[in-house]
């Protein structure tokens, strides 16, 4: 099988994922059947690559109204977190992705994690970057935004709201919907984020737009319940 | 002929260089169309903020 069928297999079990997250985002938790709000995971040859690739945002119904996770969901993404630790050379986006899986691991289901010291990677990567670098890097780790969270690309987007609100604007000027609705969700946790800026409309207006993409409609959800409170 | 565990490495070394590829992307080349539409589209959100307010026209050529 080529690379590109490879990639194309991989985005698409990514998809996959990321509707089902959004629609237990959507559902809030009160599914009529049982509650649950468990993502069903498959079993295809990509689906572990798939919840890598996905991180900590699988979870994120789970983190955001406190639901229990199935032991199968908590196994496959402790799966994935041991399976793909970041190489020695991997890029920032990377090694936080992996954090955050494992950071996520640690709340919801705690054990041990091969290899895992919990320290914080460094994001001095972001500290002087342009606001369009920072926006875009934001979009990429948009699981890293919760609310609560101290950590350093959180005390990098809270040092820097004006910019991340310009780079949010660009993102939807641009049509890059998976960027624009990162940044969102990065906006609605900030403090000093312009009124101007109409960040509700905007996120309508990329839902809109781009809400054909499950991505997108992961982030606008995931931006929505965290203005609503849903964090337990 | 390799073992099956050294195909097994092989493929999940595959893996994990598409998957980092993934988790660090490039930004993808902006598309800019419809200006117009995009701010109407704006201003039916509801607020009638304009977000999303159309570029300044290109001179017409002489």
């Amino acid at each position: 099988m080529d690379q590109s069928s490879t990639s194309a297999l991989l985005q698409g079990a990514v998809r996959d994922l990321a509707t089902g997250v959004a629609s237990a985002l959507a559902s809030g938790g009160h599914d009529p059947v049982g509650g649950d709000t468990t993502v069903t995971v498959g079993t295809g040859s990509h689906t572990l690559a798939a919840v890598r690739v996905l991180g900590a945002d699988l979870l994120l119904p789970h983190v955001l109204f406190g639901t229990p996770v199935d032991p199968d969901t908590a196994a496959l993404f402790r799966k994935a977190v041991d399976a793909y630790p970041p190489r020695a050379d991997a890029a920032p986006t990377v090694v936080w992705s992996h954090w955050a899986m494992a950071r996520t691991l640690r709340r919801l289901d705690p054990g041990p994690l091969a290899g895992e010291s919990g320290a914080e990677p460094d994001a001095g990567w972001l500290h002087d970057a342009p606001w369009q670098v920072l926006t875009h890097q934001l979009a990429v780790l948009a699981p890293l935004a919760l609310p609560d969270e101290d950590h350093a690309v959180a005390r990098a987007a809270r040092r820097r709201p004006v910019d991340v609100a310009r780079g949010f604007v660009r993102a939807v000027r641009r049509r890059d919907w998976v960027q624009a609705a990162g940044a969102g969700r990065w906006l609605t946790l900030l403090d000093g984020v312009p009124d101007t800026l109409g960040l509700e409309a905007g996120l309508v207006f990329t839902e809109l737009m781009g809400g054909g993409d499950p991505r997108v409609a992961l982030q606008v959800g995931a931006a929505r319940r965290v203005r609503a409170g849903a964090l337990v | 002929m390799p073992s099956i565990e050294e195909t097994l490495e092989e493929v999940t070394e595959i893996q994990n260089a598409e998957i980092e590829a993934v988790l660090n992307p490039l930004e993808c080349d902006g598309v800019f169309r419809d200006s117009r539409r995009c701010a109407a589209l704006a201003l039916q959100c509801g607020t009638g903020q304009t977000l999303l307010s159309p570029p300044t026209p290109r001179p017409k050529k002489a």
